[in-house]
Order: C-alpha cells, then sequence, then structure tokens
C-alpha cells in the first residue's frame, strides 16, 4: 500500500531521520517504534505530506504520494486536537467533509459509528463539554469516518481506560479483517505483541529493526526455559549439571515450583528433561521469548553503544 | 477549491456564533450613530447670544427689520463696508461675532454674505435668513410693486446667503472633504487591525490545540491559510455591510424624524412665516453637510471595499505569520507590537495627507502598501483630477500585488512554523521559513 524509500530529513544541521525504507503491506497492521525524539512524528508527518523529506520519497498504490492519496488515509495523530467550541456532529461532518465525504455520507457515516461508540446522545454537546476519553473517540471516529484504506495512529490507545482500549483494539482488528492496512506509532509494547504483525525500531533518526513481531523475539531470545513441576526442589537442582543455569525461580507451594534456566553450551531442552524427568514430575515447559519490551530496550541499547563508541 | 470553500465556512460560522461578534455588528453602527446624533444635537441648539453686524452702506434697510430678533440674536446697523481683514482684526468689531453684508445691489444680485468668527448653528442661521429676507420682502413692495406681502412671496425671488469663516474666507483651510476620507480609512485601519487580530487568534488556537495537524492530514498549508483569511475577511466584509446599513438608516431617521426642520426647506420654510426661503443645504454646518450632501456614498463604498480588501489581505498575511510561528502566546506579542505600531503610522500618514495633500511624500505614501490603503481614501475624498487617475489605478495595483506575494511569503511561513511549539520566535528564524 505505501512504501517508504529512503527517507532522510535534517534540520538545523541535525538529522532527524536518515535513509529509512520500508513498505507497509494491505491487510497489515505495523508497529512503528521508537524513544521520544527517534523522529517517529517526523516519519509519520512525512507520511502523510504535512511535512517534505529533504531526501526520498513515498510511494502509494505505486504511485508516487500525491494529496489525492490523502483521502484514502485516516490520520490520528498524538497531540490530538479537535476545535473546544463545535459540536461533536458540527465537528465529525466539518471533517468528514474535508476528506472528500459529501454531506449525506458523512451523515450517514457519522451516524453509525455514534452508534458504535455508544455516544449517540452526546452529538449536540460542545467538545469542552466532554471528558477526555470520550473526546478520545470522537477523534478516533474523524479519523475513520472516510472509511481510509490507510490508518495512522500516533499512540491510540494513549489516554483510553482499558474498557475503551479494549474497544479501540477490536476495531483496529476489525479494520485488518477488512484487508485495511494499519501503521501505530506506540511506546506500549502489549499493544504490538497484540495486534502488530510487524514491527520497526527507529532510534536517533535511524532503523533499528525490522521484521514480524514473531521473528524480532525470536531474534532476540536468550536460551531461557521455564519449567514448571511438582517434586523436591532440590532433587530437581542435583539432577542439572553444569550445563544449565538457574536463573530465576517461582514457588508455588512446598512441592510447586516454576524454574527459568538458561542454556548452556550446545545443550537442547531434550537433554534437560531425560536430566530431571525421573527425580521431578513435570507439568509445562516453555520457551520464554522476550518481550517486545525486552526487544526494544536491548536494541536501543545496543545501538546507543555503538553510537558512544 | 473546495477544500478552501469548506474552511472558510467553518470560520464564517465561528464568527457568527462569537458574542463579541455579533455585539459589535450592533454595537459598532450604534455607537456611530450616537456620535452622530451627539454632533448634530449640538450644532442645532445653543443658548449663545449672538452679536451681528449688519453692513448696510446705502442703507437700504433703514436700520430696522421687521420683525424681532429672539432675544439670543443683536443686532447693530452701520452703513459701511467693513472687509474681512478689518472684522476679523480691529478691536471694535471684536465684540461682534457674525456680520452680514446688504450689498448696494442686493436687489438686483440678490447675494447676502454673512461672515462669522465661529460658525453659528442651524438655527441662528436660520433666524437670520429669515430676518433679512422679511425685511427685504417689505422694502421690495414698498418700493417696487403694489402687491401685498402674501402676493409677493408666491412670485418673489429668494436671496441667496453664503456664510463665510472671516478667518478663512477663501475657504483654503477647509480640510472637510478629506476627514471624510480620513474617517473612511480609519475604519479601513479598524478593520484591518480588529479581523487581522481574528486571524492572529485563530490560527494560534488551532496550533495550540494542535486540531492544526489534523487539519494539515487532508488540506496543505496554503489551502488552510486561503480558507481561513477568505472566511475571516468575509465575515468583516458582512459585518461592515451590517454597519452601512445600521448607520444608514439611522441617517435617514435623523433626517424624517429626529432633525427634520435641520433637512427639509418646506419645513424651514414654515418656520419662515411661510416665506419661500430656500437656501443652499451646503452653507448648513459643515457636519450636516458632510453626512448629507458631501459623502459621495457609492463612491467611497466600492473604494473602501477595494482597499479593504487589499490591505485586509495585506496586513492579515503578517497577523497570520505571526499566530504561526509564534512558540507561545506571549511570544507572539513582541512581533503583535510593530505591527500595530506599523497600523499606526499608517493612521497618522492619513492624517498627515489631510494637511499635506500635494507634497511628494504624501503622493508616496499613497502607493506604499502599508500607508495606501488610509491615505487613498483621503486623496480619494479630495478627488481626483482627470489624468491622475492612474495614481489611483496603480495604488490599487500595487496593493494587491504586493497582498498576493504577502499571502505567498506567509503561507511559507505558516508551512513552516505551524507545527513547531515551544520555541523563542527570532526575526533570523522567519526570514530563513520564507525561503523554504
Amino acid at each position: 500500500m505505501i512504501s517508504v524509500e529512503n527517507i532522510s530529513k535534517y534540520f538545523n544541521r541535525q538529522t532527524i531521520l536518515h535513509d529509512i525504507s520500508f513498505s507497509l503491506q494491505k491487510g497489515e497492521i505495523l508497529g512503528l517504534l521508537g524513544p521520544n525524539g527517534a523522529g517517529k512524528t517526523t516519519l509519520i508527518r512525512i507520511i502523510n505530506q504535512i511535512t517534505s523529506a529533504d531526501k526520498g520519497f513515498v510511494s502509494y498504490g505505486g504511485d508516487l504520494m500525491k494529496e489525492k492519496h490523502l483521502l484514502n488515509i485516516g490520520y490520528l495523530p498524538e497531540e490530538r486536537g479537535l476545535y473546544q467550541s463545535m459540536t461533536v456532529e458540527k465537528q465529525i461532518l466539518f471533517l468528514g467533509k474535508l476528506r472528500g465525504l459529501t454531506s449525506k455520507e458523512a451523515q450517514n457515516q457519522m451516524e453509525y459509528w455514534l452508534e458504535r461508540f455508544g455516544i449517540r446522545e452526546w452529538r449536540k454537546k460542545r467538545i469542552e463539554e466532554l471528558s477526555k476519553g470520550m473526546a478520545q473517540k470522537v477523534q478516533f471516529i474523524c479519523t475513520v469516518l472516510h472509511e481510509p484504506d490507510v490508518l495512522i495512529l500516533d499512540e491510540p490507545f494513549s489516554g483510553f481506560d482499558p474498557i475503551n482500549i479494549e474497544l479501540i483494539r477490536k476495531e483496529l482488528l476489525n479494520f485488518k479483517k477488512k484487508g485495511k492496512s494499519i501503521i501505530i506509532s506506540t511506546h506500549n509494547m502489549n499493544n504490538v505483541e497484540e495486534i502488530c504483525d510487524r514491527a520497526i525500531l527507529i532510534n536517533e533518526g535511524e532503523m533499528v529493526l525490522e521484521g514480524t513481531v514473531h521473528d524480532l523475539r525470536q531474534q532476540f531470545k536468550e536460551g531461557i526455559y521455564k519449567i514448571s513441576f511438582t517434586g523436591n526442589m532440590i532433587a530437581f537442582a542435583n539432577a542439572l549439571w553444569v550445563g544449565y543455569e538457574i536463573i530465576d525461580k517461582e514457588i508455588h507451594s512446598d512441592d510447586s515450583f516454576t524454574i527459568y534456566l538458561k542454556m548452556r553450551q550446545e545443550n537442547k531442552i531434550n537433554d534437560l528433561l531425560n536430566a530431571v524427568i525421573g527425580h521431578v514430575n513435570i507439568t509445562a515447559v516453555e520457551e520464554v521469548l522476550p518481550s517486545m519490551e525486552n526487544v526494544f530496550v536491548k536494541s536501543i541499547n545496543a545501538q546507543n553503544e555503538i553510537i558512544s563508541e | 477549491m473546495n477544500k478552501i470553500i469548506l474552511i472558510a465556512k467553518r470560520e464564517i460560522a465561528e464568527r457568527f456564533q462569537n458574542r463579541s461578534f455579533k455585539w459589535l455588528m450592533v454595537i459598532g453602527p450604534l455607537a456611530v450613530l450616537g456620535m452622530i446624533y451627539l454632533f448634530l444635537s449640538t450644532t442645532t441648539s445653543t443658548n449663545k447670544e449672538w452679536k451681528v453686524l449688519l453692513m448696510d452702506q446705502e442703507e437700504i434697510f433703514n436700520a430696522k427689520l421687521t420683525a424681532n430678533p429672539p432675544k439670543n440674536l443683536n443686532f447693530d446697523f452701520i452703513n459701511a463696508f467693513v472687509d474681512y481683514e478689518e472684522f476679523a482684526h480691529e478691536e471694535r468689531y471684536q465684540n461682534y461675532d457674525l456680520s452680514v453684508w446688504i450689498n448696494e445691489k442686493i436687489v438686483s444680485n440678490k447675494k447676502v454674505i454673512v461672515s462669522y468668527r465661529e460658525r453659528p448653528p442651524e438655527s441662528i442661521q436660520r433666524q437670520i435668513i429669515y430676518l433679512v429676507e422679511r425685511r427685504m420682502e417689505e422694502i421690495m413692495v414698498d418700493q417696487f410693486t403694489d402687491l401685498s406681502i402674501e402676493k409677493f412671496r408666491e412670485i418673489k425671488q429668494s436671496l441667496n446667503f453664503t456664510f463665510t469663516d472671516v478667518y478663512d474666507p477663501k475657504n483654503e483651510k477647509s480640510t472637510t472633504e478629506s476627514w471624510v476620507g480620513f474617517s473612511f480609512g480609519a475604519l479601513i485601519i479598524l478593520f484591518v487591525f480588529m479581523f487581522g487580530m481574528t486571524i492572529l487568534r485563530s490560527v494560534s488556537r488551532e496550533k495550540s490545540n494542535r486540531i492544526v495537524e489534523v487539519l494539515l492530514s487532508s488540506v496543505n498549508a496554503r489551502q488552510l491559510l486561503t480558507g481561513k483569511v477568505l472566511g475571516v475577511g468575509f465575515s468583516a466584509l458582512v459585518q461592515f455591510a451590517v454597519w452601512t446599513i445600521i448607520v444608514g438608516t439611522g441617517l435617514y431617521l435623523f433626517r424624517q424624524s429626529l432633525f427634520p426642520d435641520m433637512f427639509s426647506a418646506s419645513l424651514v420654510a414654515d418656520e419662515v412665516a411661510n416665506a419661500d426661503i430656500s437656501y443652499d443645504l451646503a452653507n448648513q454646518s459643515p457636519f450636516v453637510e458632510l453626512i448629507y450632501s458631501q459623502i459621495q456614498y457609492m463612491n467611497m463604498l466600492v473604494f473602501f471595499s477595494l482597499f479593504f480588501i487589499g490591505g485586509y489581505i495585506f496586513y492579515g498575511s503578517f497577523f497570520a505569520m505571526i499566530g504561526a510561528s509564534m512558540g507561545s502566546e506571549s511570544d507572539g506579542q513582541q512581533f503583535i507590537i510593530p505591527l500595530t505600531l506599523l497600523l499606526f503610522i499608517s493612521v497618522l500618514s492619513g492624517y498627515y495627507v489631510v494637511y499635506y495633500p500635494s507634497t511628494t511624500l504624501s503622493t508616496w505614501l499613497g502607493f506604499i502598501p502599508f500607508t495606501s490603503p488610509m491615505v487613498m481614501m483621503v486623496e480619494l475624498s479630495n478627488g481626483f483630477q482627470e489624468g491622475s487617475v492612474w495614481k489611483l489605478i496603480l495604488s490599487i495595483s500595487i496593493l494587491f500585488v504586493s497582498a498576493f506575494f504577502m499571502m505567498i511569503i506567509a503561507g511559507r511561513i505558516y508551512k513552516n512554523g505551524i507545527l513547531r511549539f515551544n520555541h523563542r520566535l527570532k526575526l533570523r528564524m522567519l526570514i530563513k521559513w520564507t525561503k523554504k
């Protein structure tokens, strides 16, 4: 759908973005990750044609991105704003028409979304009278009203309570089912793990990582396994030899434990199981993959070390 | 274009929902009418005693008047002619407020010149006219006809009165026309400032509540700015149109009901005992003359609109630039002050041109877009002589071309500055943004 190719942006002789390239496929949810000041918002603004790139280009459906393509994009910026003195209804209709809908289309779409989000009775209220969460819902409606093929959402879950986070999450998955593509810029790694198919990580204006969420977690795994068993803890520890290192344990009762251990040398999980079977009753075994948060922190630290060297 | 119209329509709707805009629409013209009413009231009534020197060289009046003058009018008769210079400066005439010259050929030329130190109010002027006319009727009937005074009135030719300032008999110092233009020019500057500030506030509000980023994902910066300037400008024109209608209606009502005697020749005639006295309205108070006979409203309104539109876009671009580029609301103040100063200089230049209309500086001020809306309104009210209309055309052209270029520059600064926050605005920064 969207292809970002070799984008660079400079400001006051400082590199904000350097040679960023990636693409967004149809029906895909892409997580755009990075610490504060990494250049995510600048990149999103370049995709939305709000800011121009100093180098590189953005294409949409194979064509160089132009103003007409913006009608196919729904953008929810991080710093959300609405006209405070306008009513919910007028606000939605205005932004809908600005994104190419006719009055009738905007009206129909508005009815649908107000009903869906259960805020029909708030339509005549001015934005300044709404709670923050309610205003966030209105902003989300304004973003999706024109049924865009691509959604670009900057921190879409911030400001929402858990119930509304779930509501938005479900809506995003519905959009995905309909074949829409979504870019989510976020700090919330749980969301990335839950709904993103792929993620890219930007730090100091450079793209540090790119891949599917599964691949990235695999890439950063450290050979840690989680074994739950019943029996004697000492018997379990004695059964192990130097090829394994216990790094953490959870005691559930006198004879129920979960152990986190790391493989050393060339050892495999089967070797471990062979060593302990007969000494304890194993109830569960699984490989521990790093969370996206760990992936994020490790990558950033690794890159910062390279830069400082 | 649709997007520009949408943005403009939203701006218009916001203005019309704004209470201060609606209040201004009513209170503004009523304040203007109130001031006019005050002027008209003060020029139509006075308790002052007026001393009149009636100069009758040939003693045509025989040192008497037919009717008794009112208490506040005292006539002295002399059988000599006192010229303006003597009447103005000689000590023995300093007690007199007015002189009425009954020239030796009054029977044939029908001319009466009334000179004054301070222009008398309408009621005093009417009384003088009435008294002189009545005496003249008496003399004419007595000397030239057998008709009764009533019959003679039906066929007589009225006297022609001229009221002259004794200190400026050639009317050289008259700047009445210029002040009409000055008023219109000052109104342009007032509207430009008011609605320029509206643009600034609108831009900075969109910036501070961050809706601008949502808008910019659907429209480009230039469309957004153009829509905003058009919307606010249209609201300003509607505001002005409402002012025009209310003030126009008010002036009509003044003329018809509150001050009918001041304007109606027939009513004046009633007051002077049915005498068929008609005198030129232009000889009345300069303010009445200004309001009801001198201002070429159509002409002034057309050029007011043109210079307002040009001046508004030109100055409005500056206001938009400041609104878009300021890091915080207080940050913009440092640039609003010099801009306000420029508008003030524009008003001063209008004042200068009122008194020095023919200088080279006045000509240049008429072409500089910062001052031309003000200066050209003054020039317009003085009238353009044949062959110098090119000045008007050139001035409008320069203003509109400058406004166009300012919009382009404002668009660049708007684009570069609208998404910058919490910085300290510097002139260097603005100049840099104009180049991108």
